[in-house]
């Protein structure tokens, strides 16, 4: 009993246990899994990372010309790093950094543009694969 | 003239945060009846696991089922998947499995304790359990990566290896917490306010656990010795110096008893895995598609959780079956509430730390 | 892991004289669905204390079958068959509807789409 009140009034003068979050930074720890990030120059375009994607956070638009542009949604993203293990060039193609997401805003209409960009990509593939077999087909025919 | 009231408790109720609903038939203030709705939750994991997602993604996606077990969960689903591709892992993996696994009992287990503390009235005591239990999540987030979701186990192996600063940190927090949880069961021992509402109340017996087939700390409170750790063989759990902690008296103080002793047995056991840690890759790879059936048991937290998986070659699974350690307790833990105080049943209900984003998956 | 094929008017008969509580832990009913309107049932049981010993009690059945209950006998198996009463869309003697699944729910969303 006076143990437990003498131990109480010592709470009194110990240091807190929760730190002052605004005011003061959250320290990450080394090694934090962050944000995927990508170069385009050393990427060769296999897709793995497209497939292996749990959450399908990276998605590839098939241009007409046969090039295909990366986009990365990082807000559906968990940060698995399943892509950068499956990827042919890690470290120099998509490599996983430390920097933590900030929450999105509503403005920025996160989820409606995904959406929009998801369906974008499933066309533009469809689209370029019946163009290649049209092409194909015309080349034969003649 | 009726002479039962009944009260609810849930699906909102200030004393538990999770979306469960009892119906206690009372008569004054003694509960003779119960009735549990527990599907509030329900996301449908199960069929998304063998719709939408392949083989190599589902360990990610069960990791999601709960955020205080992911590891147990991704852990089952793996070695299920690599049973059926016929790999076994070694030894090196294993134990940083174990590690991370063992470190997950330990700060979960603290938080049941934090709240059977503040559902007996003790608000101080949840505090500083919550905060001796941050150091505990700062290994894990050292570690993996992440502090809930830690994404750690891929089939054929671990993610991240164990460098010796890990160690080093390792050892200096669970150091700090041994000495800590040696107070912690001085307090919950030797606390009158405390065994008021601990010692005699919320009594499971032998004979219910067995004929409810009750699990986890909640069996083994109760004198019944089930644990998965040493009936399965998956992982080696006698070689990291695992012991089984039994009580007798089957109330809540004993399952608190239980749940602090394994605590010190985790603590133990990640020191003698960080000491002895054997030589070995972490990734491997594993090639083919699962094909069969596989069932494997895991040690969680809560009590005992149960994968099924069948494949037929395909990228897709035919079927995954998760049994978690809450869902089948239910029965128990209904069983437990006849006969006690409606007081009580608040710190009944935190003591047999249910969780219900496991239950309705 | 060990399968023992078993059939519906046995079930109660074969599960009843295997059964023991103190030896056997009940561990769940599983329903996977095998197309074409079948299904297998899988009644799963482990042993206390033994190294890695399930006993899997399995059938093949319909879905327009109705399926005995064993809560007489084991009356954990409540929670499990109450599940599969709304996964599969079975019926199963003395239990009801709703553990997970509301009204207004896609009905038995486990079963096989086609």
């Amino acid at each position: 009993m006076f143990k437990s009140m003498l131990e109480a009034f010592l709470n009194l003068f110990k240091p807190l246990h929760t730190g002052g979050y605004p005011a003061k930074e959250i320290v990450l720890p080394d090694g934090y899994r962050g944000l995927i990030e990508y170069d385009g120059e050393a990427c060769i375009y296999c897709d793995k990372c497209e497939k292996v994607c749990p959450p399908g956070a990276i998605l590839f638009y098939q241009q007409e010309n046969g090039e295909k542009k990366y986009r990365y949604n990082p807000w559906l993203c968990i940060y698995c790093g399943e892509c950068v293990r499956a990827c042919p060039k890690p470290q120099e193609a998509l490599w996983q950094s430390e920097t933590k997401q900030q929450p999105a805003l509503k403005e920025e209409g996160v989820n409606e543009q995904w959406f929009v960009w998801e369906a974008a990509c499933q066309n533009s593939r469809e689209a370029y694969t019946t163009a290649k077999k049209a092409a194909k087909t015309g080349t034969n025919e003649k | 003239m009726k002479k039962t009231v009944q009260i609810p408790l849930g699906s909102q109720h200030i004393s538990l945060l999770e979306p469960i609903r009892f119906k206690f038939e009372c008569e004054n203030e003694k509960i003779i009846g119960v009735d549990a709705d527990v599907g509030f939750v329900h996301r449908g994991v199960e069929l998304a696991c063998t719709r939408k997602f392949e083989f190599k993604q589902v360990g990610y996606v069960v990791a999601r089922v709960c955020g205080l077990c992911a590891i147990t969960h991704s852990l089952s689903y793996t070695l299920a998947v690599e049973k059926l591709l016929g790999y076994e892992a070694n030894d090196r993996i294993k134990y940083l499995r174990m590690l991370m696994v063992e470190l997950d009992r330990i700060h979960s287990h603290m938080l049941c304790l934090a709240h059977t503390a503040e559902n007996a009235g003790f608000e101080a005591l949840f505090m500083q359990i919550m905060a001796q239990r941050e150091p505990v999540m700062d290994i894990q987030e050292a570690i993996s990566g992440n502090r809930v979701q830690f994404d750690y186990i891929s089939i054929g192996g671990v993610n991240r290896d164990l460098t010796p600063d890990l160690s080093a940190l390792i050892h200096k927090n669970l150091a700090a917490l041994s000495e800590k949880v040696d107070a912690l069961m001085m307090l919950f021992d030797t606390n009158w306010s405390l065994s008021l509402k601990y010692k005699g109340i919320g009594v499971l017996s032998l004979e219910n656990a067995y004929t409810y087939n009750a699990l986890g700390p909640l069996a083994r409170a109760a004198g019944l010795a089930s644990d998965v750790r040493s009936e399965s063989s998956d992982l080696p759990y006698e070689a990291v110096g695992y012991t089984m902690v039994l009580e007798s008296s089957g109330d809540i103080h004993a399952r608190n008893f239980v749940r602090l002793r394994e605590i010190v047995n985790s603590i133990a056991m990640c020191r003698n895995i960080v000491d002895n840690l054997p030589v070995g890759e972490i990734q491997e790879k594993v090639k083919g598609k699962p094909k069969g059936e596989a069932v494997v048991r895991v040690e969680a937290p809560r009590g005992e959780l149960f994968y099924l998986v069948r494949g037929s070659g395909q990228n897709i699974l035919e079927r995954v079956r998760i049994k978690t350690p809450t869902f089948s307790g239910i029965p128990a833990m209904m069983e437990v509430f006849k006969g006690s105080q409606y007081a009580d049943a608040p710190a009944i209900l935190a003591s047999f730390d249910p969780c219900m984003s496991c239950t309705a998956k | 892991m060990t399968k023992i094929e078993t059939t519906l008017s046995s079930l109660l008969a074969d599960i009843g004289t295997f059964y023991d509580k103190k030896i056997w832990h009940f561990l769940t009913v599983n329903g996977i669905d095998l197309g074409e309107g079948k299904i297998e049932l899988q009644w799963i049981f482990s042993k206390y204390g033994a190294k890695d010993e399930i006993i899997i009690y399995y059938l093949i059945s319909e879905y327009e079958t109705a399926i005995p209950s064993i809560i007489g006998l084991i009356p954990s198996a409540i929670m499990g068959e109450r599940e599969i009463v709304d996964m599969f869309g079975l019926t199963v003697s003395g239990v009801e509807k709703g553990l997970y699944l509301d009204e207004d729910s896609i009905p038995h969303p486990l079963r096989s789409q086609s």
